[in-house]
Parts: structure tokens; C-alpha cells; sequence
């Protein structure tokens, strides 16, 4: 019994709530609701629109993070394209620097037909500082002699001084060693062109009554046979001249960045001739003759 | 009844305003009220279940576009079948609860359905089924356990603070 009262008590609670929300709903379907809906919806709003808010922050933040993540991880991947490409423009500028020389000495070349030349990479400066020298990877396999000039399109670098058999060592003519006859090229004024440990040139032996105008280009005369004649050797920067003594001499700058140099060409065609033959004839003559 | 009313409020109505967040945000998500009003049933009396039923259902309604009373219809008729069970969920275990969410969800979807039609909305079901149906039970199912272990916390607490009172 006591079941039964039970039971029919929860069924009417059921129909009860039942229609207590049909009744809602009609009479919100209807519009009767809505000034109690609006006034109680108002503070639900409220809550709603702040609860937005922080979820909509939260969601920005976490997004915000993955695209931080995104971002770090296109920014790897973008610094190693720009390393490979900074590789890749330094090799091209290389190659580019390359070619910008070696047209040159191609240029040279066909300005001088008459000679053979033999292209060679400059592989080591001498670092010693006491001598100025340069190894290319040129030797004896290749034909290259000791004595042979050795020259750029921008003028005269120096001669073969020692040969192995897959390299040699070029002086430099700005080593106090070498004196290469030269002459200026406007008032053919012939002098001697000697290395200064400093790199510059200075050309001596010029008679005093020689007017030695500056910017004059000096070339080679080909003189006494070690160098063949007209490849430029400088420019006249300044002059020098002293009463007391018996010759002038000027300053002199090679046309060529002797420590940037990558590419040379050997002339091969070109025999130094040894006149030391004819020192020893006229030595001997002078002896027969009861010289000094 | 004050004192669990008085608590069903605020926890339905963050619940309710919750659900509208996560659905503008996510497109999407657990019908936390739902939720609420079922993990209290199970373990509450009925009389305490029909309350949170209304509450969370018009606090539901206040923040749509549907009649205001129609979520309350469908949590009338899901706190009265768990009752009609009369077990307690410690009891009926893990199978049983997943069931409870999928018929929750099922009766809600139903009921709104078919009063949304009944006051002259369109409903598309085909599309209704596949993106909003299909979804929020797979959210409801995983959403339901810190819910229920949230709710029995506090039925505990009003239930001892009944108790212990003066």
C-alpha cells in the first residue's frame, strides 16, 4: 500500500514538472515570459560575456603559444635556408671574382698575340716579410723555366725564381732584389725599376736632365734580356732629385694589388737571354789589355 | 531544499555560462549543466534532482534562443529515469554511467529537437545528428568524471552540513 501511494506520489510529481516546463515553454513561446526572461537573463549575460572574455584570452594565449612554437620552429628551418644560401652567394661571388680575373688575363692575352702564356692560381705569399715572393701551382711539368716573366693584365708581377715539378716561386718585382730595366713610356727615358721592402717601386738611373712627368706609365725595355718590352710595370707618383748626385730617380706604383693576387699568367714563349757570358769576355779583354 | 538550492545556482549557472563559452570558442562542447543535473541525480533525492533539473535548464534557455523551459523538459524526464533506477552510481559502475550520458544526451537532443520544431524554428537534423549530436556525446563522456567527482564532493559537504547543523 505504502508502495503504491509511493508510486502514484512520483508519477504526479513527473506530470506535474511536466507540464510546469510545457507550461514555460508555451508561455515563453508565446512572449508572456519575456520581461521576467530579460530582467533575470540580464545578470547571466554579465557573467557570460566575463567568462567569454577569460576563455577567449585563455584560447588566444594558447594559440599565441602554438604559434610561437610554429614561428620558432619556421625560423630554424628559415636560418639554416639563409646559412645554405649565404653559402651558396659566397661560392657564387667567388666564382664570379674568378671569372672577373681570368677575363682579364684572357683580355691580356689577346692584346699580346705574339706570346704564349700559361695561367697559374697564386698558392702561397711569401709571410716572411724580409722577401716578397709568391708560389703558383706551375712547374716544370708544365713548361715553366726559371727567368720566365710572370704577369697579370694589370702589368709585370715578377720572374720564375725557383722550379719543382708542379709549383715555382715568382719574385716579386717589388723585392729589393729585382731591378727590372724599364723606361717611361711618353719620353722613353730608360732607368732601372728596383723593389722597395715598403711595396712601392722606385725607378733609378735617370739622367738628371730627364723631365719625369708624374702619372707616366713605366713599362718594361726589355733590356739586358730578362724581361720581354712593353708590359707595363707602374705609374710615376713622384719624383726626386738631388744636385750632389749624378742620376734622378722617381717613385713608382705597380698597378697591381700584390696582396689580393689569385691568378697569373706565365709568359712561356719568353727565353731570358744570360748576357753574363759578355761580362766575363769584356773581364778577360781587360785583363789581356793590362786593365784594372 | 534551501541549502541545495541554494548551491545548485551558482554551480548551474557558471555551468550554463561555461557551456555558452565553450561553445563560441570551441564550436563546441560538454553540456555541463546536463552533466551536473545528471551526476547529482544519481546520487541525490529526487526532490533535490527535479530542482537542479529546472534551474539548470532555465539558466540553459536564458542564454539561447530556444523557449525557456525546453532544456528543463528533457532533465524532468532523465532525473526521473535515473530515479526509476533507484541504485547508486558507486554501485552500477562505469558501463552504467557511460550509458546515463549517452541516453542524457540522446533525450536532450530529442526533446530540444522536437520543441525547437513544435515553436516553428528549423531544425536540420541529418546535419544536427553529424556535427552536434555526434560530438558532444564524445565530450559529454569524457567531460562527465570531473564533473560527477566535483558534485559528489559538494553533496557530500551539504549533506553533512545538514546533519551536523543546529
Amino acid at each position: 500500500m505504502v508502495q503504491s501511494s509511493w508510486r502514484s506520489n512520483r508519477l504526479v510529481f513527473f506530470f506535474v514538472s511536466m507540464f510546469a516546463c510545457l507550461g514555460l515553454i508555451v508561455l515563453s513561446v508565446v512572449g508572456l515570459l519575456a520581461p521576467v526572461e530579460n530582467i533575470v537573463a540580464a545578470p547571466l549575460n554579465a557573467i557570460t560575456g566575463a567568462v567569454n572574455r577569460a576563455t577567449l584570452s585563455l584560447s588566444q594565449s594558447a594559440e599565441e603559444l602554438a604559434q610561437i612554437r610554429d614561428l620558432r620552429a619556421r625560423n630554424r628551418a628559415l636560418e639554416e635556408t639563409l646559412a645554405q644560401f649565404q653559402s651558396e652567394l659566397v661560392e657564387l661571388r667567388e666564382i664570379e671574382s674568378d671569372y672577373d680575373r681570368l677575363a682579364e688575363l684572357l683580355d691580356y692575352t689577346t692584346t699580346r698575340e705574339a706570346e704564349d702564356f700559361l695561367a697559374a692560381d697564386v698558392i702561397n705569399v711569401d709571410q716572411s716579410g724580409q722577401l716578397r715572393t709568391i708560389a703558383v701551382n706551375r712547374g716544370t711539368r708544365d713548361g715553366v723555366a726559371v727567368g720566365m716573366p710572370v704577369v697579370t693584365g694589370e702589368g709585370l708581377v715578377g720572374r720564375i725564381l725557383n722550379v719543382s715539378a708542379n709549383a715555382s716561386r715568382v719574385l716579386l718585382i717589388t723585392d729589393p732584389t729585382s731591378a727590372v730595366s724599364s723606361r717611361l713610356q711618353s719620353s722613353r727615358v730608360e732607368g732601372t725599376v728596383i723593389g722597395q721592402l715598403s711595396g712601392n717601386l722606385r725607378l733609378t738611373f735617370i739622367p738628371l736632365d730627364e723631365e719625369i712627368p708624374e702619372g707616366d706609365l713605366v713599362i718594361t725595355s726589355g733590356l739586358g734580356g730578362n724581361f720581354p718590352p712593353d708590359i707595363v710595370v707602374g705609374q710615376v707618383t713622384s719624383t726626386r732629385q738631388f744636385e750632389f748626385e749624378l742620376f734622378q730617380e722617381a717613385q713608382v706604383r705597380s698597378l697591381i694589388d700584390f696582396n689580393t693576387l689569385e691568378f697569373v699568367l706565365v709568359v712561356t714563349s719568353f727565353e731570358p737571354i744570360d748576357i753574363s757570358v759578355f761580362e766575363e769576355a769584356d773581364e778577360d779583354a781587360e785583363t789581356i789589355n793590362g786593365g784594372p | 531544499m534551501g541549502r541545495y538550492l541554494t548551491v545548485s545556482i551558482p554551480i548551474l549557472v557558471l555551468a550554463a555560462t561555461i557551456e555558452a563559452s565553450f561553445i563560441r570558442v570551441f564550436l563546441g562542447g560538454p553540456e555541463l549543466v546536463m552533466l551536473c543535473v545528471l551526476a547529482w541525480a544519481v546520487n541525490g533525492s529526487l526532490e533535490e534532482s527535479v530542482t537542479w533539473a529546472f534551474v539548470g535548464g532555465i539558466a540553459s534557455d536564458l542564454l539561447s534562443a530556444a523557449p525557456t523551459g525546453t532544456t528543463s523538459l528533457g532533465l524532468i524526464i532523465l532525473v526521473f529515469v535515473i530515479s526509476r533506477l533507484d541504485r547508486q552510481v558507486y554501485r552500477v559502475g562505469f558501463f552504467l554511467i557511460l550509458s546515463l550520458v549517452i541516453f542524457a544526451t540522446t533525450v536532450q537532443f530529442v526533446t530540444s529537437s522536437l520543441i525547437l520544431v513544435l515553436a516553428g524554428f528549423r531544425v536540420d537534423l541529418l546535419n544536427s545528428l553529424s556535427y552536434v549530436f555526434v560530438p558532444t556525446v564524445g565530450y559529454n563522456l569524457v567531460a562527465i568524471w570531473p564533473v560527477a567527482m566535483i558534485l559528489r564532493r559538494i553533496q557530500r559537504w551539504v549533506r553533512d552540513d545538514r546533519v551536523f547543523a543546529p
